[in-house]
């Protein structure tokens, strides 16, 4: 019972974490935030219940008032923002993600990477592009150009995902809540 | 404050394996005194002996009670009969403000909020920190964050304290302050510690070594032969044996 | 912890938090209901008002929070003119922009510990599908209680990584923050239980 709401809590705090450290270089030259990066950690280490409630947690600690959002930004005024598709698609994004964790027989690693893809890109990149299609009045193939030039950095990420996610089950296997 | 119960705590063949080891081996004790140190080396077992009698973890096998209550099964008794002082603040505090970290053991214990909350505030104007109660504990020092985890235990007036390293990573000046606040409460400690300079005002020290007790007495007793031992080890040259 | 809110007061801090939000959100479906560029347009100068009611530094400190949605107003607005629905795309952009200004009001005028209290508040019926209000509100103290704590190990990860390479440790600090997270949690839990469980 603890364990449950000490896991939830913390993974929010990571994300929070995550989008506030400076951006880490990927490569020289290379800086990427690594917020989204949390959401995927969420599904494929908590699973997809737990990985959920801990985004929704961190979202409803922005809404509070708290600048958890990558580059310092939060409040309730980013939730009627053209990002808000996004901020919506993170708790589904998790959900998704650790849903596929839970279920595939794929091994940890390679699980972990393609759960993000499919839950961390694709799901995400649904509701944030159809967010911004509907703030900001234009069609979903235009809002898809606009949400694309994110698309290198958070394959990157879903790579990164799947190699951290690798290096706990084998650091620390009972660690994987999402595989228990 | 209450006095402790004559009952005590108590460990019946109590043995716990962690990953198939056996940590803690058929362990048979009764402790009653006031000031009770437990002593042992880095890999003796004697954090998961503390665990064990704080009722963080349960017995694989044995019984444990404390005032003749199971402190695993029993948590609502367990909590007014022991409180645990972690060796590391940083693990024990839960709250971001001093006030709603020392509030929440008695709003655990059944007191409304606002209450918990005056008698917090009564607790620090006592200690002469009345300006802490807003503070966020990030910004406390790791003296002052030892010292409040202290305080959130006494708030919930247990009647043994069970202390993990109490002195490692403070400086002298913390450390006097600290051994002085100790001494002056009634409640029953248990020091667990693997240094014997610690123990020196004790009623009774138990030596643990590989999960079971080797030496039982008094200090005078116990130190000495413990000190010895330990010097006869530190001065052979192998610490490459891994455990398990 | 650094909070959005403004450390200049203003009339608006003194009114209830519960008050705003129904205000804010009575507004915000007001303006999604407008498409006149008229109206938005006079929606858009009552919010200015609002900022303006609270001096200069207030005001100031308000433009700054809606830097984010620059570079979406300029695209949109090139886009919308090139496309030659400039009409369109004025109230588009001035609907979001009035939108997101009056919800940053609502922020920067209320108190995190009275916005934390008011989402308790707001998630009580959440309680039938097993989320109490406790249970939230300990969850939300320990994400603020640890925020920090995670921050400094991720600089000492970092600075035991320099110690002992001559190159920065880049994405390879992500698996002992990781880590740690799982570790805190599990202390957490432990320290939660040694002081009556999380029920």
């Amino acid at each position: 019972m603890e364990r449950n709401l000490t896991h939830i809590a913390l993974f929010a705090a990571l994300i929070a974490v995550l989008g506030l450290v400076p951006k880490i270089d990927l490569a020289a030259g290379v800086p990427i935030t690594a917020q989204s990066l949390g959401i995927m950690l969420c599904g494929t280490v908590l699973g997809a219940r737990r990985g959920a409630l801990a985004v929704l947690l961190f979202l409803a600690l922005v809404a509070a008032g708290l600048p958890l959002l990558s580059g310092g930004r939060g409040g309730l005024g980013v939730f009627a923002g053209p990002s808000v598709g996004y901020l919506v698609g993170f708790p589904v994004a998790a959900f998704v993600t650790g849903w596929l964790m839970e279920r595939t027989t794929l091994s940890t690693g390679l699980a972990a990477g393609a759960a993000s893809v499919i839950g961390g890109i694709g799901v995400l990149y649904v509701f944030g592009i159809g967010g911004m299609a509907l703030m900001l009045g234009v069609t979903p193939t235009e809002a898809a150009f606009l949400g694309m030039a994110f698309l290198p950095g958070d394959i990157v990420k879903a790579v990164l995902a799947g190699m951290v996610t690798q290096s706990l089950a084998r650091m620390r296997p009972a660690s994987l809540l999402s595989r228990a | 404050m209450p006095d402790p119960a004559p009952s005590g705590i108590r460990l019946d063949q109590a043995t716990v394996r962690l990953g198939g080891r056996v940590v803690l081996d058929g362990l048979r004790l009764s402790l009653s005194e006031r000031r009770i140190g437990i002593l042992g080396r880095n890999g003796s077992g004697k954090t998961t002996l503390l665990r064990l009698i704080a009722g963080l973890i349960a017995p694989d096998q044995g019984r444990v009670t404390v005032e003749g209550a199971d402190p695993f099964a029993d948590r609502k008794a367990a909590l007014g009969n022991l409180g645990i002082l972690f060796q590391n603040p940083d693990h024990q505090i839960l709250f971001p403000t001093v006030e709603e970290e020392l509030a929440f053991g008695l709003v655990q214990q059944g007191l409304p909020q606002r209450e918990a909350l005056a008698r917090a505030h009564d607790l620090l104007a006592g200690e002469g920190r009345s300006h802490w109660a807003q503070a966020p504990v990030s910004t406390l020092s790791q003296g002052q964050r030892h010292y409040l985890c202290l305080l959130a235990v006494l708030m919930m007036q247990p009647r043994t304290i069970l202390l993990d390293e109490p002195f490692a990573g403070l400086d002298l000046p913390t450390q006097a302050r600290l051994s002085r606040r100790l001494a002056a409460l009634p409640q029953r400690l248990v020091t667990i510690t693997h240094d014997p300079a610690a123990l020196e005002g004790a009623d009774r020290v138990l030596w643990l070594e590989a999960g079971r007790i080797a030496l039982d007495g008094p200090p005078a007793e116990v130190l000495p032969a413990f000190i010895a031992e330990m010097e006869r080890i530190g001065a052979c040259d192998a610490d490459a044996d891994l455990a398990g | 912890m650094l909070t959005l809110t403004s450390p200049v007061e203003i009339w608006a801090h003194r009114l209830p938090a519960g008050l705003k939000l129904g205000f804010l959100a009575l507004a915000t479906s007001g303006l999604f209901m407008l498409d006149r560029p008229l109206w938005l347009a006079a929606a858009a100068l009552a919010a200015a008002g609002l900022y303006a009611s609270a001096g200069g530094r207030f005001a100031l400190a308000g433009l700054r929070l809606l830097r984010p949605l620059w570079p979406f107003l300029v695209v949109v607005g090139l886009w919308h003119l090139w496309t030659g629905a400039w009409q369109a795309g004025g109230v588009i952009l001035l609907r979001m922009a009035t939108a997101v200004a009056l919800a940053n009001f609502v922020t920067m005028t209320t108190r995190l510990s009275d916005m934390i209290a008011t989402v308790q508040r707001l998630a009580r019926p959440l309680a039938v599908v097993g989320l109490s209000p406790r249970r939230l509100a300990l969850a939300m103290a320990l994400v603020i209680r640890f925020i920090p704590v995670m921050l400094e190990r991720m600089e000492q990860i970092t600075q035991s990584w320099r110690a002992r390479s001559p190159r920065s440790p880049r994405w390879r600090v992500l698996v002992p923050a990781t880590l740690a997270a799982l570790d805190d949690a599990d202390r957490a839990a432990e320290a939660l239980r040694a002081r009556g469980g999380a029920g």
